[in-house]
Order: C-alpha cells, then sequence, then structure tokens
C-alpha cells in the first residue's frame, strides 16, 4: 500500500515538471504582455503589470482589421473546401471509376511539397490574373491546405456508413438528396466538424501563404505580428499581446470541442 | 500416460481495477486418449482455461498437471502440447511443408527425419498434394487441416483445437467435423476442443464439460448431458432445436397430481418419478425436448390436445410448433413427415420419462434440488 | 394484390457474369424463396427487383407493368436487408417510423405512432423503443429491419437473408414467428436465403439458383423429391445426399445395377425402362442419408458391407460414415445406437428411395413421382 502511494507521487511530479516545461512559453508569453517595452529586458517575473500593450493593440483599430481579414480568409477556406470536399469524398467512397486511387493520391500530394516551393509561382500567376493580395486569392491558396485533410478524413467516414442504409433509406421512400441530407450528413458530422476545426487551425495559423501572397490590403494577424517589429525597436510587449488575442479563437474553439475533435479524428483514423 | 488433469483452477484478472474471475475453481480430468469439450456462450471462460492449460496465460490459483508432471510454471513449448489456433496462423512466406516442419527445425532434428515425420503427418491428414503451395492458395478447409497437422507434428502429449470449424462455412464444416473425429481415433492423442457449438461438441466429443460464467456446470458424455442435464442452462444449451422449457404449476384435479400451464393450454399427469418431489401449487420450470413429443391418435394420461400454429416441412423431419402464449413456442420434432396447416387439431403425446423438472429459482433439476436443501 | 415478373435479367460487374439470363414470375401473395450458395447472384437480383442495381438486360414487371425506368423510393417496395440497414443515428422508434414520414409515403404523426406502437407490439420490441440501434442484440436489430419494412403495406416485401446472423436456436424460432407473421401479412414476399431449411419452411416456391444460372424452380416438395440435377440434390439435406457412381449390368433380361463392386442389386422397373432406351452405361446414385439402413449381419443380397468410419451424435439423432470402398457414406441414425468405430458393418440402400442421376449430374427421371413415395405417414 505504502509503495503504490509513492509511486502515485512520484507519477504527479513528473507530470508536474512536463507541463511546467510545456507550458513555459505560453505563461512567458503571458508575462511580457503585460509589461512595458522599458521592463523588457531588466525584470523576469517581478514588474508592474500594465495593461498598455493591450490598448495600443486597440486603439488603432488595425489589429482588429487584421483580425476580421484572417477571420474572412480562414472561414472562407473552410466553407469552400467543406463544399467541394463533402462531394468529392463521398465520390471517392462510393463509386468506383477509373482513376479513383490516383485522384484520392492527388489530392494528399497537394499537402507533400513545402509551401516555400510552390509559393513563388503561384505568386507570379496571381499576379497575371489579378488575384494577388485578395480576400479571394487567399480562400483559394487556403483551400489547398484544408482541402485534402478534409477529403481523406471523410472519405473513412462515408465508407463506415453501410451502401445498405443508403439503399434501405431510398425504399423507404427518400429520394437520393434527401437520404443525403438526413440520413447520412448526421452520420459524417463528427468528422465534418473535426477535420473542419483541424483545417481551421492549419489555416488560421499559416504564415507562408498570407505574407507573400497578400499584405497591403488583405494582412492575417501571422503577418501582422511582423508589423511590431519596427527599424530600430522591437515591440514584444505588443506583440505578445497580439499573438495571445490572435490564438484566442483557436484555443477557445479547441476547448470548446476537444471530445468531438478526438472522437472524430479517431474514428475516421481506425478505418483509414 | 497423458492424463490432463485441473485441480481448482481459478483465473482472475483485473479490468478497469476490478478482479473478475473468469474461471472459477475449476476441476476436470480428462482420461489418457480421451476427446474431451469445454463448451460454452462467448465469454464463459472455456478459452482461457485453454490457454492456461497451452501455458500462454498464468495460472491465478490451482494445479494442471499432464500425467504427473505438474505444468503450471513450465514454458509453452516445454508442456509438449499441441495447440491448433482458431483463425489457423500459419505463416504466410513459409510453403505449408515448411510450416509443418517449422517447430521440428527449431529443434534441430535431422533433415531427414523431419522429411519423414511432415510426410506422415501429411498422409494421416490427406495434405499431400498440398506440400509444396503456401497458405494464400489454401481454402479454409486445408488450412485448418495444415493447422493439425503442424500442431500434431511434434507429438504432443495432448492435442489442443481452439474452434477448429468457427470459420469454416456448411459443407465443409459438417466434413471437417468428420474428418477431426475419425483422426482422433487414428492417433488416440488426449485432445481438447474448445467450441461454443453444442452440435460440434456432441458429435465431438467422448465425455462435454459444460462451462458457464467461469464455473463448470457439468462434465459427462454427450448422451448423459444431453438427457439428463442438471440444471436448466444445461437443458437450453444443448440441443438443436432447443428444449422446450416454459412454467407450469402444479395442481390436484381428482386427487392426482397435474402440471398445467397457466392457460391451462397443456395439463396432464405428473410422471411417476416426479411425484415425490412435486408440491402441490408449486411453480416449476418444465422441460421437454422437441423429439420427446409425438403426434399420436389415441389418448393417454400424457396426451394433450392443440392447434398447429407453424408447420414445416425441412425434408428430414418436420417441426410442429404450437404458440402457448405470447412469448413461448412449443416445438415439435417429427422424423415421420406429417402434412399439416395452420389451426389444424392435433393430439400431442409427451413422453413421460423424458420430462426434466427444474426449480424455478435455482434452475437446478428437482431431484438435486431438494438433495441439497 | 401484385404479381413480380422478370425476364432474361443479365448482370455483370467489372466484366464478371454475376447473372445470366435469369426469369421467373412470382404470383399474387406468394411467398417465393431464392436459394442459392454465397456468390450465386441472390441479392444482386433482389437488388435489381428492388432497383438499386441497373440490369445490363432484361426487364423487371410489378403487376404487368414494366418498372426498369422507375426509382427504388417509388417501387413501392420494402426490404429487410442482410445487415439491418438500420440508421445508426435514429432510435428505433424513428427507424420504424422513418417510411411513414418519408416525402413518398408521408402519414400524419398520430398515425405514425399508432403504427409504429402496433407493429413493434407485434415483433415483441415495444419496450426498446427508445433506445439506438447499437444498444440492440442482433435478433432485436433483425426484429426492427423487419418492423420498418412492415409498417406500410408495401405491394413487395424483399427478405435479403433477415436470419442468417442469428445463431441456430435464434433461428429456429425467428422462422416459425417469420411463418407465423407470413399468415397474416399475406403480401408477395421474395425472400433470398442460403440455408436450405428457411427454404423448405418458408417457400411456396423455390427458385435454386447457382452461378447466376437458375437450376431448377419448383415447390419445396419437387425441389426436395425430385431436384432436376446433383447441384440440387446435394444442397438440400443435412448431411447432404450421398451420390455415387454406378455400372448398369444386365443379368438374364433384366439391368441390375453393380455398386461398390457388389453386383446385381435389383432397380426398379422404371428406371430399368428408361436406363435400356438411353442405353446408359454409368448412372449416378443419390440417396438420402435417411433412407439408408444399417445392421451387424448380412441380411439379404443388396447388403453391402462397409468399416464404420466415425460416429457423430447430435442430440436425438446422429450422423454415422461408413466407408465403403474409400467412399464415405453418410448415415441418419438414432443417436443410442450402439455402435463402435472400425467395426465391421452392412449397408442397405432402398433402390425406391433413391434418385438416378445420368454421368452428367441431371435427373434421370422425376422419381418419388407417385405420392406414396413421399414417405408421408398421414395426412389431416
Amino acid at each position: 500500500m505504502k509503495s503504490n502511494k509513492v509511486v502515485s507521487l512520484l507519477k504527479d511530479l513528473g507530470l508536474l515538471l512536463y507541463a511546467m516545461f510545456a507550458l513555459f512559453p505560453l505563461v512567458w508569453l503571458v508575462i511580457i504582455s503585460f509589461k512595458h517595452d522599458r521592463e523588457m529586458f531588466n525584470t523576469t517575473f517581478i514588474f508592474s503589470p500594465t495593461l498598455d500593450n493591450y490598448r495600443v493593440l486597440f486603439s488603432s483599430g488595425e489589429f482588429i482589421g487584421y483580425f476580421v481579414d484572417n477571420l474572412i480568409v480562414s472561414v472562407g477556406a473552410i466553407i469552400l473546401s467543406i463544399v467541394v470536399g463533402v462531394p468529392a469524398a463521398y465520390a471517392l467512397a462510393r463509386f468506383d471509376f477509373k482513376g479513383k486511387e490516383s485522384i484520392a493520391f492527388t489530392f494528399l500530394s497537394f499537402r507533400f511539397a513545402p509551401e516555400i516551393l510552390v509559393v513563388l509561382p503561384i505568386f507570379l500567376i496571381y499576379q497575371k490574373i489579378g488575384l494577388y493580395d485578395t480576400y479571394f486569392g487567399l480562400i483559394w491558396i487556403f483551400q489547398v491546405v484544408s482541402l485534402p485533410l478534409m477529403i481523406w478524413i471523410l472519405r473513412g467516414y462515408f465508407e463506415d456508413i453501410s451502401v445498405e442504409m443508403e439503399h434501405a433509406a431510398r425504399l423507404d421512400g427518400y429520394s437520393w438528396w434527401q437520404v443525403f441530407i438526413k440520413m447520412i450528413i448526421p452520420l459524417i458530422k463528427p468528422g465534418l466538424v473535426a477535420s473542419s476545426l483541424l483545417s481551421f487551425i492549419f489555416v488560421w495559423n499559416n504564415f507562408t501563404f498570407s505574407l507573400l501572397l497578400a499584405g497591403q490590403k488583405v494582412t492575417t494577424t501571422t503577418v501582422a505580428m511582423l508589423k511590431y517589429v519596427s527599424s530600430d525597436t522591437v515591440h514584444y510587449g505588443q506583440m505578445a499581446a497580439a499573438v495571445l488575442i490572435s490564438s484566442l479563437p483557436i484555443i477557445i474553439l479547441a476547448l470548446a470541442i476537444q471530445k468531438h475533435l478526438v472522437r472524430g479524428l479517431s474514428m475516421g483514423a481506425v478505418k483509414g | 500416460m497423458a492424463e490432463l488433469i485441473l485441480k481448482d483452477v481459478c483465473k482472475i484478472y483485473y479490468k478497469n481495477k476490478k478482479p473478475v474471475e473468469a474461471v472459477k475453481s475449476l476441476n476436470l480430468k480428462c482420461r489418457d486418449g480421451e476427446f474431451v469439450a469445454l463448451l460454452g456462450p462467448s465469454g464463459c471462460g472455456k478459452s482461457t482455461t485453454l490457454r492456461m492449460i497451452a501455458g500462454l496465460e498464468d495460472i491465478t490459483s490451482g494445479d494442471i498437471y499432464i500425467g504427473d508432471r505438474r505444468i503450471n510454471d513450465l514454458h509453452p513449448k516445454d508442456r509438449n502440447i499441441g495447440l491448433a489456433f482458431e483463425n489457423y496462423a500459419l505463416y504466410p512466406p513459409l510453403t505449408v511443408y515448411d510450416n509443418i516442419g517449422f517447430n521440428l527445425r527449431a529443434k534441430k532434428i535431422p533433415e531427414k527425419q523431419i522429411k519423414e515425420e511432415i510426410h506422415k503427418i501429411a498422409e494421416l491428414l490427406d495434405i499431400t498434394d498440398l506440400l509444396d503451395m503456401k497458405p494464400a492458395a489454401l481454402s479454409g478447409g486445408q488450412k485448418q487441416r495444415v493447422n493439425i497437422a503442424r500442431a500434431l507434428i511434434r507429438r504432443p502429449e495432448v492435442l489442443l483445437l481452439d474452434e477448429p470449424l468457427s470459420h469454416l462455412d456448411g459443407k465443409v464444416r459438417q466434413k471437417m467435423r468428420t474428418e477431426i473425429k475419425h483422426l482422433h481415433t487414428e492417433i488416440n492423442c488426449t485432445t481438447i476442443i474448445v467450441t461454443h457449438d453444442q452440435l460440434e461438441a456432441m458429435a465431438l466429443a467422448d465425455r462435454i464439460a459444460v462451462i458457464n460464467q467461469g464455473v463448470l456446470q457439468q462434465f459427462g458424455t454427450p448422451l448423459e448431458v444431453f438427457n439428463n442435464p442438471v440444471n436448466e442452462f444445461v437443458a437450453g444449451f444443448i440441443g438443436e432445436p432447443p428444449m422446450n422449457i416454459f412454467n407450469v404449476v402444479a395442481i390436484m384435479e381428482n386427487g392426482i397430481l397435474h402440471f398445467k400451464t397457466e392457460n391451462s393450454l397443456i395439463k396432464f399427469v405428473v410422471p411417476e418419478k416426479y411425484i415425490r418431489f412435486v408440491k402441490e401449487g408449486e411453480k416449476y420450470r418444465f422441460g421437454i425436448r422437441p423429439t420427446d413429443i409425438t403426434v399420436c391418435r389415441e389418448d393417454d394420461s400424457y396426451t394433450v390436445k392443440t392447434k398447429v400454429s407453424v408447420f414445416e416441412n425441412l425434408g428430414e423431419e418436420c417441426r410442429i410448433h404450437i404458440r402457448l402464449d405470447n412469448d413461448n413456442i412449443l416445438s415439435v420434432v417429427s422424423s415421420e413427415i406429417f402434412h399439416f396447416k395452420y389451426g389444424d387439431e392435433i393430439k400431442l403425446k409427451f413422453n413421460p420419462e423424458r420430462i426434466h423438472i427444474f426449480d424455478c429459482k435455482t434452475g437446478q433439476r428437482i431431484e438435486k434440488a431438494l438433495q441439497m436443501t | 394484390m401484385a404479381n413480380v415478373r422478370v425476364e432474361g435479367i443479365k448482370k455483370s460487374f467489372k466484366k464478371e457474369t454475376v447473372l445470366s439470363d435469369i426469369s421467373f414470375e412470382v404470383k399474387d401473395k406468394e411467398f417465393f424463396v431464392i436459394f442459392g450458395p454465397a456468390g450465386a447472384g441472390k441479392t444482386t437480383l433482389l437488388n435489381i427487383i428492388a432497383g438499386i442495381y441497373v440490369p445490363d438486360e432484361g426487364h423487371v414487371y410489378l403487376n404487368n407493368k414494366c418498372i426498369d425506368h422507375v426509382e427504388p423510393e417509388d417501387r413501392n417496395v420494402a426490404m429487410v436487408f442482410e445487415d439491418y440497414a438500420l440508421y445508426p443515428h435514429l432510435t428505433v422508434f424513428d427507424n420504424i417510423a422513418s417510411p411513414l414520414r418519408s416525402p413518398r409515403y408521408k402519414q400524419p404523426e398520430e398515425v405514425v405512432k399508432r403504427e409504429v406502437t402496433r407493429v413493434a407490439e407485434i415483433l415483441k420490441i415495444d419496450w426498446l423503443l427508445d433506445r439506438n440501434p447499437s444498444e440492440l442484440s442482433n435478433g432485436q436489430r433483425q426484429r426492427v429491419g423487419l418492423g420498418r419494412a412492415l409498417i406500410r403495406s408495401p405491394e413487395v416485401f424483399l427478405m435479403d437473408e433477415p436470419i442468417t446472423h442469428l445463431d441456430a436456436k435464434l433461428r429456429h424460432q425467428m422462422r416459425a414467428e417469420l411463418k407465423d407473421m407470413q399468415r397474416n401479412l399475406d403480401t408477395t414476399t421474395i425472400y433470398v436465403t442460403h440455408d436450405y431449411l428457411e427454404a423448405l419452411s418458408l417457400a411456396d416456391r423455390i427458385a435454386v439458383i447457382n452461378k447466376g444460372k437458375i437450376e431448377q424452380i419448383g415447390t419445396p416438395e419437387e425441389i426436395y423429391y425430385k431436384p432436376a440435377n446433383e447441384f440440387v440434390a446435394s444442397a438440400f439435406g443435412e448431411p447432404e445426399i450421398n451420390i455415387f457412381n454406378a455400372e448398369v449390368v444386365k443379368e438374364n433380361t433384366e439391368l441390375k445395377l453393380s455398386i461398390f463392386g457388389r453386383k446385381k442389386i435389383k432397380i426398379p422397373k422404371n428406371i430399368q425402362k428408361l436406363v435400356a432406351e438411353k442405353e446408359i452405361s454409368i448412372v449416378r446414385v443419390g440417396i438420402r442419408p435417411k433412407d439408408i439402413k444399417y445392421g451387424f449381419i448380412q441380411k439379404n443380397e443388396n447388403c453391402i458391407i462397409g468399416k464404420v468410419y466415425s460416429f457423430e451424435p447430435l442430440g436425438a439423432k446422429a450422423i454415422l460414415t461408413v466407408q465403403v470402398h474409400n467412399q464415405l457414406v453418410q448415415l441418419l441414425v438414432p443417436s443410442d445406437s450402439e455402435i463402435q468405430l472400425n467395426q465391421e458393418i452392412f449397408i442397405e440402400i432402398d433402390m425406391e428411395k433413391t434418385i438416378f442421376f445420368d454421368s452428367v449430374g441431371n435427373n434421370l427421371l422425376a422419381s418419388y413421382s407417385n405420392v406414396e413415395r413421399k414417405g408421408v405417414a398421414w395426412q389431416n
């Protein structure tokens, strides 16, 4: 009985150490977001906290604009991915056609090349056809990031649903479209939620594309961080505050639907 | 000299930190050369028992002996046991020949002797033609033969078969069953088979150990468990179609004890041998096998007049079903072929010698339940 | 009120022919069983009738109207699926109610409620209505699947191996329940199975199909007693019918058979006549396990000597396998028979009950043509 207690104590200690290690950067970020620039380098934990950084962030109104921009392109990309990805995944799961596996693989291969490799030609093309620095241009390129994920997760879900169930619903008197809306969509919902959320996180945090394919008229928060690096000094406090605020939506989302996320992803993974 | 003895064998494992008794104090004594079936529904502990004998699972308490050798702490390979796995577990890259010879080679036996042994066993199992093939090219029945050959090659003292027929279908299954039964008479090796299929157990085994929820219910020859089940579980588990079991009340009529169902659809005299056990006004579970009811024309104290609900002609036999109430149907199987239809009035004679009465609460056979108290 | 007719149905998947030229007619209110081994094309055929698959060639008629181009939801057929195909996200109640809530067969909600309760009571699942399919046993799921089909009155019921996944005892019970229900339903039903017991028990008529072709269509009695060929004969009955070669020998004016080297076994007159007419030298003799007798002494010249190969009691009955001339012959005997393994035994084949096939396996003639030979004890 005694040894059990020691073991569990050691376990807790280990976990505590790991938690400190993992959370330290975050804690540090929170701390510096409440520091004045002048206290930045000569204090560690003891300083006079201030909300100045946040005040600067919101008073100019600029940052809110970046935030909204980021929201528009991210949500836009996810909606586009859902509209394209759900039917595509269904087709890949249900229908037997020539080159099915090759197409599925092609979608996945979008994720193979490093972004930096493809961004230059895309930059040139975008300038030519006038998509550079537009909402649609960013949505279009972000959709390439989210679509493969969506298709591969949802395909597993569709394959899990028995074809007989669809047939049964047809014979019950529903048309194909009604079957899809009433029977199939509710069944893939966990997968849809999980893959949308994951895609949203990837897109929201994207830096390369946002930096090189936009930046003036349309600016995402990740790119906006650079604006706090001026020629003579770096406003670490403001930058930290901006980072915190822009990670808030993701943290809130992830916590709110953490359960669905894990279940949604693992269910797809078992099948795939 | 290869008796297999299990003495007070228990198996407790922990699930979510709660102890689960998978096998409760199991005592079994299998004679040399005997074919014993461990029979029970899934999760009853029969596979765990087999795995403990094979050494794949630790024994929580108790002892297992082969002959007078205690094998509890022996490594599986030193127990001199052959195990044929349920899913065949053949090595896919090796030919049938190499699959069978695998463990002889591991023992560093000269190649010439291995060859002889393999050919001998291949002939016994009729797989000589398959020796050069890879497992993937074999049918289910062939795989099972190879699997058994591999278990037999090391001349085990005890052969263990884990659900050998469960992955085969219909006709192949029945043929393989006949083959295994015949094989056992040829090799005459103490054999334990684990199965959930009572037909399989009946057909193959010399004696059947019926297990439920980790407890041995009955250990006897197929005909013993079929004709004299010790409790309602064994009665219902053995036999297909299953035994008709329903509630009856004992009543006194004209000074004679009668059994009757609640709705009086069935009523007849309590058979001689039960009279001293049955009390007036008590409820009992009444069991009779569908084959022990016959269609007859004359009346006597064991006949019941009733109406056919469903009639089935199945070629070899016909089955007559009578609806007793919402939940219970009385089935009658006759090898004489009749032609009845719904609503026909018939007379059924219950064979009084073959009626089973179980205690309502414990499910024990009435004779036994009374002895206990 | 519906009859179904299929004509010249052909279907292949990826160059693999699944069905070739299937035609039959199901009469109004008939219980029609499509029987065949796994992979025979039974389910495909049922799906074509339901409108889920489109045949490559051929037509489906419902009430003599061609329904080739009618969508499945408009055919007014109800189907029970092999793997139940329940809607996992809906409760049992909603599953059963689904047809009555669909745009095609819509009913007011109070009717839905009444009907679901009624059907659930018949199927004894009224206490499960609030559960999800994942919380049910296979037997219960199957009842829900059945309930979903029974809730409306379709023209035709299609059932695809509805009780295959149940264990033997539950199957025995469900078969009786189905048969009982069938009497009350009185609707044309097409039922697919690979279990010969289900086919014999339930069917008004059976279509035996194998490798996409129809082998025989007939009543259960015809199929069992007058099988068209060896395939049909061995598909019905367990243990399966014993079939072996026999040579035709002439003794004086009479034709006799030589089986297992034992000469001069008498055969019925009509067979003799047929054999003589067709000048056949080898016949295949089929005899069901329950029609062979055994004994330990040679009673007459028809007895054939053999050795007990195995003896498998199965409750009241037992399968006795006898080795005769390197062939195994199976008998159905009472399980309390005193039989020792490897002992000598004599078997006697009742030539009146054998089925004679020609060398390619087709039934030589409709044996068992007269009623007495069906072995009927008496008829009410």
